[in-house]
């Protein structure tokens, strides 16, 4: 007996999936269609000979080459410098923490979980500027300053992960490696982390993901449109998603418009492989944890 | 694998358009830069950014153990950053005040001469506007194109960020200081004002003269075509110098940096660009 | 419950590691705002924040307010959630009731998926699709503005509400559901009847949360809004938000007061989140209360 409030619900639910589906068909299929033409070793090494690139014997002037180095850098310096503060951090949540501790700790965390991306690089510019002032021409915006601000952005979400991992172990594992005799640390390394491993690093993927595709953050602290490859930490550099924004607001011709569009798919599909490898490895946390 | 050996075969061709133009003679000029290593950072005027790219790019070309990078900005940050020590050169597309000047203690290099022009879209037939008429649109009392002898649409008009030295000459040569309606899009560098008059068939704008080329249409203004050689003999009235800044005297590969852009390559280059090489 | 070590085991050094990581993550989150206000100082002592927070945006004039961008924000979030919430609400029900498991599955997928594309590569193509469109559609305007951005803002926070939304349905607890089964309800009978009243703390809660993410995002309004510095006549005129303000200003003198202004719009930004913060474990708590959910 479906009447009309329900036959309603029902027409405007599968609408709105219908909606919805479209609109991204339509957004990503226009990107597919423009930037998949471009896909090939000049979109990438630009007239550079790819050997000589990969070699640093040459510079590689129009292709993404330094800006998917920079990204793969800067991924890397960032997840260096969370994972050793986000992993025992989640422990602690997870294992150690009680009562307000517990609460203050969680509001601080969700806090900041939800600072919008271009604060905390704002915090990393004020950040720069007043390292500068203190030990004037040894700090600017560069790669080591990006490093950190995105560290900062991952953090409460590698925290979350972890927490929620442990969390949801089987109370009985738990409670097996402790009866045994073991203390609550041999417990957490033994027993507890190995178990919660895959969601842990779905998690740490995930979180690869977010830094891998950040421009707000990176904006403030050293993502430059044109540097070449990085020579230090504390150079400015290229970024994959810093390129794709100049590209689109100033592109000088029609090769530039179709790196721009090759640039946008490329990250779309490290952004997708490193989503679908969470998921491969990771039981059934929910993507949610990442609600930014 | 196919692909190694097809870019091997592409290797010598390759590496002879490279070393083609350093075996004729340039490389005479890119000599100083032969054995330095060290970076160069470089951020400021956006209208300067396609002679820095070409020189950066000769330099690391023979030499790729120079980093220099390039960022925009506007002039305002340009000074400031030089001033600030946190960039090695800071291009302006304005002449810095005293103030800023001796601020920072400033040292001025001008290597080239520019205009600012307003540009339409190619398809739009209104090509010559009067300075009043000019004034009036940004102003934001005439706001359709039919007042102007053109079709019944509204002016969209675009103009640059406050950082910008490009958006200043505009405003005190072009504008006569008049006001800026805030209701303008605002559009961050030169590039990207460019980019947003080619998409808009009913947008009006300011751009640097170098930068202009087939996708937008230059405007007439009282008559003065925006072309270099109204720029150069002083007809066009909205001219500028396209600066570029250190604080205090430069030495090391900043020196030889700047020097190349006098030299008769970066010269070249400067024209190239579109831009009157200044000694 | 505090659990107790055992005597004699040894290595405990690794364990004070784990306090103090959650310390300097806690004292990054205090540091943030303590930035944020230090170099906002200036502008709020002068006891002009009811002036920046009131005032326009005129720099020529000494008005560093910063009402037109906070305006602008709020509208366009609101008018991204407009959009967004309904879709997703609907999208919601068939996955968590309407649909056949294997289409469940593959939607579940679908949306992770969404929820993984960056909101720059978003922009971009709504660049060249959109604004062409709207400036045809619309008949005037440049095309970029408030009515461009929010679908594509309303895209992005899509997955993550379908995604908490969704969640919230499938935590209605079993014994009422099975109930409603067992009185012969359809599946849009039980979403009408048992698991839309049932779930609103988890609506609420989501629709807060796509609220800040759209507050939050930069992309989108730089790339799309227009950003001029007035408040917004309608929807189809440019904006500027107080993120794109932010990416806007960089150039400034760092010791001006135009470039303050924007640790001014940092400041009202992390307000914001501490606010919807608050709000969410509110609704949290009031939803736990009357009991209709299992506890998180």
């Amino acid at each position: 007996m479906n009447g009309l409030p329900e036959k309603l619900l029902t027409i405007f639910s599968w609408l709105a999936l219908s909606a919805l589906a479209a609109a991204l068909v339509f957004l990503l299929g226009f990107l597919w269609m423009r930037g998949l033409p471009t896909l090939g070793p000049e979109l990438l090494f630009g007239h550079t000979p790819p050997l000589d690139a990969l070699l640093f014997r040459q510079q590689v002037f129009d292709g993404l080459f330094p800006a998917v180095c920079g990204t793969l850098l800067l991924v890397l310096l960032s997840m260096l410098l969370a994972l050793p503060l986000g992993i025992p951090a989640g422990i602690y949540m997870a294992e150690y923490a009680g009562g307000r501790l517990r609460r203050l700790f969680n509001l601080f965390f969700d806090i900041l979980a939800g600072i919008p991306s271009i604060v905390i690089g704002l915090a990393g510019l004020s950040l720069t500027i007043f390292l500068h002032r203190v030990f004037p021409g040894r700090v600017a915006p560069s790669l080591l300053v990006s490093g950190l601000a995105l560290a900062m952005l991952v953090l409460p979400y590698l925290i979350r992960t972890t927490q929620t991992a442990l969390e949801q172990v089987d109370p009985l594992l738990r409670a097996t490696a402790p009866a045994l005799g073991a203390s609550r640390l041999q417990n957490i390394l033994r027993v507890l982390l190995p178990s919660a491993l895959p969601d842990i690093t779905g998690g740490i993927i995930l979180a690869t993901a977010r830094c891998a595709e950040d421009t707000a953050v990176i904006m403030l602290t050293g993502a430059v449109a044109s540097a070449g490859l990085p020579g230090s930490l504390l150079d400015r550099y290229e970024a994959l998603p810093f390129t794709i924004y100049t590209i689109s607001a100033q592109y000088g011709s029609p090769e530039e418009l179709a790196v721009g569009f090759g640039a946008a798919v490329l990250l779309l599909f490290l952004c997708m492989g490193l989503l679908l490898a969470a998921l491969g490895v990771q039981r059934r946390l929910s993507v949610l944890l990442l609600y930014r | 694998m196919r692909y190694t050996i097809f870019s091997f075969m592409l290797l010598p061709a390759v590496l002879a358009w490279f070393l083609l133009p350093v075996g004729t003679g340039l490389a005479s000029d890119l000599d100083p830069f032969a054995g330095m290593r060290g970076s160069i950072r470089i951020a400021g005027g956006t209208a300067h950014i396609p002679v820095m790219k070409a020189v950066a790019r000769e330099i690391m070309s023979v030499n790729p153990q120079i980093r220099i990078s390039i960022a925009g900005g506007g002039s305002g940050l340009g000074i400031r950053q030089v001033g600030e020590g946190l960039i090695d050169i800071g291009n302006a597309g304005r002449k810095p005040t005293e103030q800023e000047i001796a601020r920072y203690g400033l040292v001025l290099f001008r290597w080239a001469i520019d205009g600012v022009a307003a540009i339409v879209h190619p398809q739009n037939r209104i090509r010559s506007l009067s300075s009043a008429q000019l004034q009036a649109i940004y102003g934001g009392r005439i706001t359709n194109w039919k007042e102007v002898g053109g079709v019944d649409r509204a002016i969209n008009l675009y103009t640059r960020d406050e950082s910008s030295g490009t958006r200043k000459v505009f405003w005190k040569k072009g504008l006569n200081r008049g006001k800026i309606v805030k209701r303008a899009n605002v559009v961050v560098s030169n590039g990207a004002m460019k980019t947003a008059i080619a998409h808009d068939p009913f947008g009006l704008g300011y751009v640097s003269v170098g930068h202009i080329d087939s996708s937008v249409a230059p405007v007439t203004l009282d008559g003065v075509k925006p072309s270099l050689q109204n720029v150069q003999s002083g007809r066009y009235p909205v001219a500028r110098g396209l600066y570029s800044l250190t604080r205090g005297r430069p030495a090391g590969l900043v020196k030889r940096f700047l020097d190349f852009l006098y030299t008769p390559t970066g010269q070249e280059i400067i024209a190239g660009s579109g831009f009157i090489p200044v000694q | 419950m505090r659990r107790r070590q055992p005597a004699g085991r040894p290595a405990r050094g690794l364990e004070y590691l784990f306090p103090a990581a959650a310390a300097a993550g806690g004292l990054f989150t205090l540091a943030i705002l303590a930035f944020l206000l230090v170099f906002g100082f200036p502008l709020l002592v002068d006891g002009r924040l009811a002036g920046l927070l009131l005032s326009p945006w005129e720099p020529d004039r000494g008005l560093f307010g910063i009402y037109p961008m906070a305006l602008a924000s709020l509208l366009l979030a609101l008018s991204a959630l407009v959009i967004g919430v309904p879709l997703s609400l609907g999208t919601s029900c068939v996955i968590s009731t309407l649909a056949g498991p294997g289409l469940r599955r593959f939607l579940m997928h679908g949306v992770r998926l969404m929820a993984a594309i960056p909101t720059v590569v978003y922009s971009f193509a709504a660049l060249f699709l959109l604004v062409p469109l709207m400036r045809r559609l619309l008949g005037a305007g440049s095309g970029l503005g408030l009515l461009t951005a929010a679908p594509v803002l309303a895209l992005l926070v899509s997955p993550t509400m379908i995604i908490f939304f969704t969640n919230s349905f499938n935590r209605v607890e079993r014994q009422v559901l099975l109930a409603a089964d067992a009185l012969g309800a359809t599946g849009p009978q039980k979403l009408l009847f048992v698991i839309l009243p049932a779930a609103w703390p988890g609506i609420l809660n989501g629709m807060l949360l796509g609220f800040g993410r759209a507050m939050g995002d930069t992309m989108v309004s730089l790339m799309l809004a227009g950003n001029s510095p007035v408040v917004p006549g309608s929807v189809v005129d440019p904006a500027r938000t107080l993120t794109a303000h932010i990416a806007l200003v960089m150039a400034a003198d760092f010791d001006s007061m135009e470039f303050r202004s924007v640790f001014v719009c940092g400041l009202v930004l992390y307000a914001m989140t501490g606010l919807l913060m608050l709000c969410f474990r509110l609704v949290a708590a009031l939803g736990r209360r009357t009991r209709h959910e299992r506890p998180a």
